[in-house]
């Protein structure tokens, strides 16, 4: 029996390395895994406290939610590589530095 | 007319036409919008001859609607026809169908004929609004209305910059009169919760005057004193509508216009509407004895004063145009020393006779080619024979030299005057009687200038000698006016009793108000009978005006006028420049306000509004965005996403602490 304790220190590391990456790499595709790994770790915790509740019995909210955050991630994956092929077809270049035309 | 509903179409039809006209004009043609123009104001005519004859010899009829009902205000748009309006619906629609007619002719050539007969149908359906109009809203609507398309046709040839500005003048003046006339419109909504004629008079006959009222608008008040300030305001609305002193000056500047709407708006109708205002409000007036010695006072001053302006114009339309102000005194005048019938009968052959002067002078004018200045005139009665014994008649009538229409109704006037009695200045009768005795002789002097300069004498331009004669169209309206400027004069005779007709006939209209004079500070002359020797005065003195402007123009003195001016140059002067009036408003009230408009436009719109607002407004948006927003987004993808990490820990911090 893991505590459920465990499962939300998984859970925050997920997120922070998730964050890291986001913050550091170049890499648009890069970048976007990193961004999945957090809402995994979203995941977690929501799974987390479904099974342990801090009050009460435990209930499907928490389960729902989770599939909700994955049909989501599906969703803006298929969004975002779209985004990153076209940008890397019209720049050929997926370097974030390299895209400023947005400054104001 | 048994059926009251026919009463709308009455100003219907030539709204109607007024709509064909303006919608459709460029493409009927000419004679079609002559034939539609016409036809609209005859059928007006007729229905108003049919709604005469059914009021002249029974009740009134009245048409009852709602316009609008706010709380317990209840707006009608009723209408109502009884001997007053009666008289006034046949004087609009018959001389407005015969100008119509006349303006075939005259305005034959103008390229915005059909704009012209739009407007000109437009203003008698808004008159026809104004006269039966059986509460004071819908009588401000025609009122307004009739405004607009005086300002309209004042401008019609808006192209020369000198006639636009004359008509944005006679606005402008009128709005001042307006502005007193819906003050007491509103006070008497006040007062009495309802605008309409015959409940104002319902609830003044149960008031006691010395009431003192306890709410309302008023409280504290007498109601004789809000009464008297009421009837002031509508002086005031009278003064700018009816072109008296002080708000006279739009007048003359009117004659602008084409000259059948100086004959139909600017003297026959629309001016008249203060006097039928007041007319139609006597019961109201009535309680107001000290507004009544206002109005007599006005209009005895504006007589004078305008027929002595009238001397030394040149411009035969200008002549006109201070006479009709000075005949419009007169009627003023009637009404404040109670006499309304006589205001009514002088409206009447005023109406007939000075229409035909000033559609005699369009004649002349359209035979001269548009030539306006009397010096350039001369020996006219020879080459328009015609238009000069039209022209002829109303001068007669106008002058009184003959007893036909218009020396019945002055001196109807003049005896009222002198047989009043007023408690607040017991010299005053005598004093009017005088003051309009001396403005007949100059009515006489400066209509016989006119006559002795236009139509006597030999030409003495080249234009004179050519002169041709109008169209039918433009002689048989004068023909028709000078049989009625002739027979209108029944209506002063004794046919019923021995009272004047007009005064018998209008006795169920003005009686109440009569009734309540009588026994107040300003009592109407009581017994008329047939004063001779008013009569005998009043024929001499227009024989004396007649002798001397035909010693000075015609007789053996012709060089007097031009020494008599050389003479007193500054009298000269002031009478030929009009006293100044103009030049004095302009700068004691014009000037200022224009100064006072241009420190606004200076500190509030160019320094508040467009400095500190607009443009202030934007330099902060502008700045803030260079030094603040601009640095914060830098394009960089991964800084945003900083930010809001940042942001969303904050948050949570917040949240959760």
């Amino acid at each position: 029996m893991v505590a459920p304790g465990q499962y939300l220190v998984v859970a925050a590391l997920l997120f922070g390395l998730g964050f890291l990456g986001v913050m550091v790499r170049r890499n648009a595709l890069t970048i976007f895994m990193s961004i999945e790994l957090m809402l995994n770790a979203a995941n977690l915790t929501f799974l987390t406290f479904a099974r342990h509740p801090l009050h009460g019995a435990p209930s499907d909210g928490g389960n729902a939610i989770a599939f909700f955050v994955i049909a989501v991630a599906a969703a803006e994956a298929a969004v975002g590589l779209a985004v990153v092929i076209a940008v890397f077809r019209s720049r050929g270049s997926i370097n974030v530095d390299e895209l400023r035309s947005l400054r104001g | 007319m048994h059926d009251p509903s026919a009463l709308v179409w009455i100003p219907l039809l030539p709204l109607l036409g007024a709509l064909v006209c303006g919608l459709f004009g460029p493409r009927l043609g000419r004679a079609n919008v002559n034939l539609v123009a016409c036809a609209a104001v005859a059928g007006a005519f007729a229905l108003a001859l049919l709604a005469f004859v059914s009021v002249a010899g029974g009740p009134a009829i009245t048409w009852a609607a709602t316009w609008f009902a706010v709380g317990r205000i209840h707006i009608g748009a009723g209408l109502l026809v009884d001997r007053l309006s009666g008289l006034l619906l046949l004087v609009v629609t018959g001389i407005g169908f015969l100008i119509h007619v006349y303006s075939t002719g005259y305005m034959a050539d103008d390229p915005g004929h059909w704009r012209y007969f739009a407007y000109l149908n437009l203003f008698v359906g808004s008159m026809l609004i104004l006269v039966l109009a059986d509460n004071l809203v819908l009588l401000f609507v025609g009122w307004e209305g009739v405004g607009l398309c005086s300002y309209l046709l004042i401008g019609f040839w808006y192209d020369d910059a000198a006639k636009a500005s004359a008509g944005r003048k006679a606005f402008v003046v009128n709005r001042i009169g307006d502005f007193g006339f819906g003050l007491a419109v509103f006070a008497l909504l006040a007062l009495f919760g309802t605008v309409e004629f015959r409940s104002i008079a319902a609830e003044l006959a149960r008031a006691a005057p010395a009431e003192m009222l306890n709410q309302g608008l008023f409280a504290g008040w007498h109601l004789s004193a809000a009464l008297t300030l009421i009837a002031l305001l509508f002086v005031l609305g009278v003064t700018g509508k009816s072109a008296q002193i002080p708000l006279y000056v739009w007048l003359p500047d009117a004659m602008a216009g084409p000259t059948p709407v100086s004959a139909l708006i600017h003297a026959a109708t629309m001016v008249t509407a203060g006097v039928y205002l007041m007319c139609r409000l006597s019961f109201l007036f009535a309680f107001a004895p000290a507004a009544l010695t206002v109005v007599a006072c006005i209009g005895a001053a504006t007589a004078i004063f305008a027929a002595a302006i009238a001397f030394a114009q040149n411009d035969i339309k200008k002549v006109l145009a201070y006479s009709t102000v000075s005949q419009l005194g007169y009627m003023v005048l009637a009404v404040g020393v109670g006499a309304f019938w006589a205001a009514i009968f002088h409206l009447i052959t005023h109406a007939c006779f000075k229409a035909l002067l000033f559609l005699g002078s369009g004649s002349v004018i359209h035979g001269l080619g548009g030539e306006q200045d009397m010096r350039q005139m001369g020996g006219l009665g020879r080459r328009l024979r015609h238009t000069a014994i039209a022209f002829g008649v109303a001068t007669v009538a106008i002058t009184g030299v003959l007893p036909i229409s218009g020396f019945f109704s002055k001196d109807a006037i003049l005896g009222a005057a002198l047989g009043s009695e007023n408690r607040f200045a017991p010299w005053l009768p005598a004093a009017l009687y005088g003051v309009g005795l001396a403005a007949a002789l100059g009515t006489a002097f400066y209509m016989w200038r006119l006559w002795a300069l236009t139509f006597a004498g030999q030409p003495r331009s080249p234009a004179a000698e050519h002169a041709h004669e109008s169209p039918a169209s433009m002689t048989v309206p004068d023909d028709v006016l000078a049989f009625l400027s002739i027979v209108t004069l029944a209506l002063g005779l004794p046919l019923m009793g021995h009272e004047p007709f007009l005064k018998t006939f209008l006795d169920p209209i003005f009686g109440a108000a009569t009734n309540t004079l009588l026994t107040s500070a300003v009592a109407p002359a009581s017994e008329l009978g047939t004063p001779w020797a008013l009569y005998a005065v009043a024929i001499a003195v227009a024989w004396a005006g007649y002798a001397l402007a035909y010693w000075l123009y015609q007789g053996g003195a012709r060089g007097v006028p031009a020494r008599l001016a050389a003479a007193f140059p500054p009298g000269y002067r002031l009478i030929a420049n009009k006293f100044y009036v103009d030049e004095i408003y302009q700068a004691v009230i014009v000037k200022p306000l224009w100064g006072l408009a241009r420190t606004l436009w200076r500190l509030l719109d160019q320094g508040l509004i467009d400095l500190v607002i607009v443009r202030g407004s934007a330099w902060v948006v502008a700045t803030i965005s260079a030094y603040v927003l601009k640095p914060l987004q830098n394009g960089d993808v991964q800084r945003y996403a900083a930010v809001m990490a940042i942001g969303a820990t904050a948050l949570l911090w917040w949240v959760l602490r």
